[in-house]
C-alpha cells in the first residue's frame, strides 16, 4: 500500500474529528455559561449543582470519563432500571463537552467577575433587574475577556478527540490505528496524522481569533 | 442575547434528548433487523478470524460465513463495526451491535454474559516470537519454567486464564490492545513471544520479516487437556431468536463445501474444520 | 485475580473492598509516572525556553514552531509516534518510559511558556537599574530575576503537575498498567464495569484535590515580592 493511499481513510478520520470538534466545542460553551453564572448564583441549588460539575469533571481525567460513560453508565442505567446506552459519538460528544464544559466555567466566571463592581451598583441605580445586569451590562463586557482562553480551550477540545478512537469512533487516530494494523507503517501513518491536527489546530485558531474579534465590534456596537 | 441564548440551550437539549430516545430500545430482533434491512456486525481486527481492510470491506472467517448467513435470511445490508477484542462482549451488552463475528472462543464464563451460535471454526494455540527465535521458546510452559521471559497477551483474550493456570507469574505478562501491536511488541523484545492462537501468530508471522511462529510448538495441556477451542457468533442475551436463526442458517451452509472453502482459505487446517462438528456450544458452556 | 489479589463478586461493597487494593497498585503506577513525566517537562521546557528566547531568529523561531507543533497534536498520537515509529530507528525503550517521555514533551511546551512568563515579569526598570549598579548579567539573573520568578512559576508548575497526573491514563494505551488500565482489566474479566471505573474517578479526585491543596499551601507560603536575599 502506497502512502497516498493512506490519504482518503485520513480524510474520512478528519472529518469525523472536526464534527466532534465542533459539536463538543459547542456544547461545552453553553455548559461553561450555564456553570460560571451558575457558581456566582444567589440559589444555592444552582451553585452547588455549579460546583459539583465543575470539582467532578474538573479534578479527573478525561479518559476515565469517557470510559466511563462508555462501559459504566449502562450498567449504572441498569441498575436502576433506565436504558442509558449511550451510541459511541453521543458519548464521545457528552465527555468531550462535559470536560470542556467544566474548564470553560472558570474561565466565564472570571471574566464576569472582573467586570468592576461599580458596573453592578450602576445598573441598580438605573433599576436595571438583576438578569438585565447580567445579560445586558456584565456579558456583553466579559465575553470579548473570555474568548482568548476559549480559543485555548477549542485547540485543547481538539487534540482531545482523539481520545474517542479508544471507543471504537473513526475519528482520524481511529483511522490511523485501523491503517497501521494492516500495513505496520508507523513512520508514514503518525507523520501525516500528527501533521493533519497541526494543521487543523491553525485553521481553528484563525477561527477563534476571528470571532474574537467578531464579538470586540459587537460589543463596542452594543456599548 | 437572551433568547439567542435561551434558543441554542433548548436546541442542545432538544438533540441530546432525541438522540438518547433513539437509543432506548433493546435488542433489535430478526424481524426489526429485517424491515430495517440492516444488521449491525462487530469484529475485532483479528486476521484470519475477523477483520476490516483499508477500503472498510469485513474479512475473515467469521465475517464470510456471516454474509452468508445474511444472504440466507433475508438481510439485505451489514454495517461493519470494529471495536477492540476486549469491548466486544460489552457492546453486545449495551446494544452497540446486533451480533459478533469474531470467532470468539464459546467458554463457561462468557455464556453467562452472552449467547453464542453452535460453533463455527474450532483452532488450537500458538506463539509468536521474533525472527530466529532468539529465546528458544516452544511452549506456553516455558514462560512458568523461566521467569526472565514475558510474554504478551491481548486484553481480554483467553490466553491470560491459560496462563495464570500454568502459573506463569502476573509481572511477566504484557497485555496488549490488540493483535496487530503484537508484531511492534515481540519484534522490539518488548515481550519474547506473544500467546494468541496458533491462526492469529501464523497471520501476524506472515505481515512482517521480523516476527515468525515459534517452530515446534507444544500444545499446552490444562487439567489434563490439550487446549482447543470452539469459535461462534455471539449475540445479546435474550436474543435468543437471532441466534436460533443463525443456528438454522448456519448448520445447513455447513454441509455445503463453501463453508470448508471459506475456512480453509483462512488457513483452518483439515483437523479445524473437522473439530468444529465436534462440541456442541451447550457442552462447551457447561465446562 | 491481578497481582494475587482475587475479586469478591458476592456483593457490589466486597467487590469493591476486594479490588481496592489492585487499584491502589495502579495508582502507584499513575504517580510515578506523572513524577517522571514533570521531571522531564520541567527541563525540556526550561530549555525550550532558552532557545525561543535567544537572539538570533535562526534559533528562536524553530524553537517556537516546535513548541506550537508540540502543544496543537494530541499527546495520544505523540504517544503512538514514540511508540512505534523509534523502535524503527532502533531506540526501544520500555513503555513505562515510553509514556513519561511522550507526558515530558507534551508538557514541555506549556511549561516553557511558564518560564518565559515568569522571567519577563520582571521589569526592563529592573534590568536596567542592575546594570547602572554594576551587577554582572549573571548577578543580576541569580540575585533579581531568579527570586522574583520563582513564586510566579511555581504554582504553575504545579498545576501542571496536576494536569499531568491527569493524562497518565492514556498511556494504557501502550500496556501500562496505570490505575485506569488496571480497572479496565478488571472490568474485563469480571464483565462488570462500574464499579471499578467509579472507583478510579472518586481515587482520581482524592489525588487531584490533595495535590491541588498542596499547590495552594506552596503558593501561599512563597512570598509574593521574591524569596529575600540573605
Amino acid at each position: 500500500m502506497h502512502w497516498t493511499e493512506y490519504a482518503a481513510p485520513l480524510l474520512q478520520g478528519a472529518w469525523v474529528t472536526t464534527q466532534l470538534t465542533v459539536y463538543s466545542t459547542v456544547l461545552g460553551a453553553v455548559l461553561a455559561f450555564a456553570a460560571g453564572i451558575g457558581k456566582l448564583s444567589g440559589n444555592w441549588v444552582l451553585k452547588g449543582v455549579s460546583v459539583a460539575y465543575i470539582e467532578v469533571f474538573r479534578g479527573t481525567s478525561l479518559l476515565v470519563q469517557l470510559f466511563w460513560l462508555y462501559f459504566a453508565l449502562p450498567l449504572a442505567g441498569a441498575a436502576i432500571g433506565l436504558d442509558l446506552r449511550l451510541p459511541p459519538v453521543l458519548a464521545g460528544v457528552l465527555a468531550l463537552g462535559l470536560n470542556i464544559g467544566a474548564y470553560g466555567a472558570e474561565v466565564v466566571r472570571g471574566a464576569i467577575q472582573a467586570v468592576h463592581t461599580d458596573q453592578h451598583e450602576a445598573a441598580r441605580a438605573l433599576n436595571f433587574s438583576p438578569r438585565q445586569t447580567l445579560w445586558d451590562i456584565v456579558i456583553p463586557q466579559a465575553v470579548p475577556e473570555m474568548m482568548p482562553s476559549f480559543g485555548n480551550l477549542a485547540v485543547q477540545n481538539l487534540k482531545d478527540t482523539a481520545l474517542v478512537s479508544l471507543i471504537s469512533l473513526g475519528d482520524l487516530t481511529f483511522r490511523a490505528e485501523q491503517i497501521r494494523n494492516f500495513t505496520q507503517d508507523s513512520t508514514t501513518i503518525y507523520t501525516m496524522v500528527l501533521f493533519t491536527y497541526f494543521g487543523m489546530a491553525l485553521v481553528l485558531t484563525v477561527i477563534m481569533r476571528a470571532l474574537e474579534r467578531y464579538l470586540a465590534r459587537w460589543r463596542a456596537a452594543k456599548g | 442575547m437572551t433568547n439567542l441564548a435561551k434558543t441554542t440551550l433548548m436546541a442542545v437539549s432538544a438533540i441530546a434528548l432525541a438522540a438518547v430516545a433513539g437509543t432506548a430500545a433493546s435488542a433489535a430482533t430478526l424481524a426489526e433487523i429485517k424491515e430495517a434491512g440492516t444488521i449491525r456486525i462487530a469484529v475485532a481486527n483479528e486476521i484470519p478470524y475477523g477483520y476490516v481492510d483499508p477500503s472498510g470491506e469485513a474479512l475473515g472467517a467469521g465475517p464470510d460465513v456471516a454474509k452468508a448467513l445474511m444472504e440466507k435470511l433475508g438481510v439485505e445490508n451489514i454495517e461493519w463495526v470494529t471495536t477492540s477484542f476486549s469491548s466486544l462482549i460489552p457492546g453486545l451488552k449495551a446494544d452497540r451491535f446486533d451480533m459478533v463475528a469474531a470467532e470468539m472462543a464459546i467458554r463457561p464464563d462468557r455464556c453467562t454474559q452472552v449467547l453464542f451460535s453452535e460453533p463455527n471454526s474450532s483452532y488450537g494455540e500458538g506463539l509468536l516470537v521474533a525472527e530466529g527465535n532468539p529465546k528458544d521458546i516452544h511452549a506456553y510452559t516455558d514462560f512458568a519454567e523461566n521467569t526472565e521471559l514475558k510474554v504478551a497477551i491481548m486484553a481480554g483474550a483467553d490466553q491470560l486464564d491459560m496462563m495464570q493456570a500454568l502459573g506463569v507469574p502476573e509481572a511477566n505478562l504484557v497485555t496488549i490492545a490488540a493483535n496487530a501491536d503484537a508484531i511492534s511488541t515481540v519484534s522490539t523484545g518488548r515481550a519474547d513471544a506473544y500467546a494468541a492462537t496458533g491462526l492469529t501468530a501464523s497471520g501476524l508471522a506472515k505481515q512482517n520479516d521480523s516476527v515468525e511462529v515459534a517452530a515446534n510448538f507444544t500444545d499446552p495441556e490444562i487439567e489434563g487437556e490439550v487446549v482447543r477451542s470452539w469459535g461462534g457468533f455471539t449475540f445479546a442475551n435474550g436474543n435468543e431468536e437471532l441466534r436460533d436463526a443463525v443456528n438454522g442458517a448456519l448448520a445447513e451452509f455447513k454441509q455445503t463445501p463453501a463453508w470448508s472453502e471459506t475456512l480453509a482459505g483462512y488457513g483452518f487446517t483439515q483437523a479445524d474444520i473437522d473439530g468444529s462438528g465436534k462440541r456442541t456450544t451447550e457442552a462447551l458452556c457447561a465446562q | 485475580m491481578l497481582f494475587g489479589y482475587e475479586w469478591d463478586l458476592s456483593s457490589p461493597l466486597a467487590f469493591a473492598v476486594s479490588i481496592l487494593p489492585i487499584l491502589l497498585i495502579g495508582m502507584w503506577v499513575t504517580i510515578q509516572a506523572a513524577v517522571l513525566g514533570f521531571l522531564v517537562a520541567l527541563v525540556l521546557g526550561l530549555l525550550f525556553a532558552v532557545l525561543k528566547s535567544a537572539p538570533s531568529r535562526w534559533v528562536s523561531w524553530p524553537a517556537a514552531v516546535v513548541t506550537e507543533f508540540i502543544r496543537d497534536t494530541p499527546l495520544l498520537v505523540q504517544l503512538f509516534f514514540l511508540y512505534y515509529v523509534l523502535p524503527e530507528y532502533g531506540v526501544v525503550l520500555p513503555a513505562f518510559m515510553t509514556g513519561a517521555l511522550a507526558l515530558g514533551i507534551q508538557y514541555s511546551a506549556y511549561t516553557s511558556e511558564v518560564y518565559r512568563a515568569g522571567l519577563e515579569a520582571v521589569s526592563r526598570d529592573q534590568h536596567e537599574a542592575a546594570r547602572a549598579l554594576n551587577l554582572s548579567a549573571v548577578r543580576t539573573f541569580t540575585h533579581i530575576v531568579v527570586p522574583q520568578a520563582v513564586p510566579r512559576i511555581v504554582p504553575a508548575m504545579g498545576n501542571y503537575l496536576v494536569s499531568i497526573m491527569k493524562d497518565v491514563p492514556v498511556l494504557s494505551v501502550v500496556t501500562v498498567l496505570e490505575m485506569l488500565n488496571v480497572a479496565k482489566i478488571v472490568g474485563d474479566r469480571t464483565f462488570s464495569y462500574l464499579i471499578p471505573l467509579s472507583l478510579v474517578g472518586g481515587l482520581y479526585l482524592i489525588m487531584t484535590l490533595v495535590a491541588s491543596a498542596g499547590v495552594r499551601l506552596l503558593d501561599a507560603w512563597l512570598p509574593k515580592q521574591g524569596i529575600p536575599l540573605k
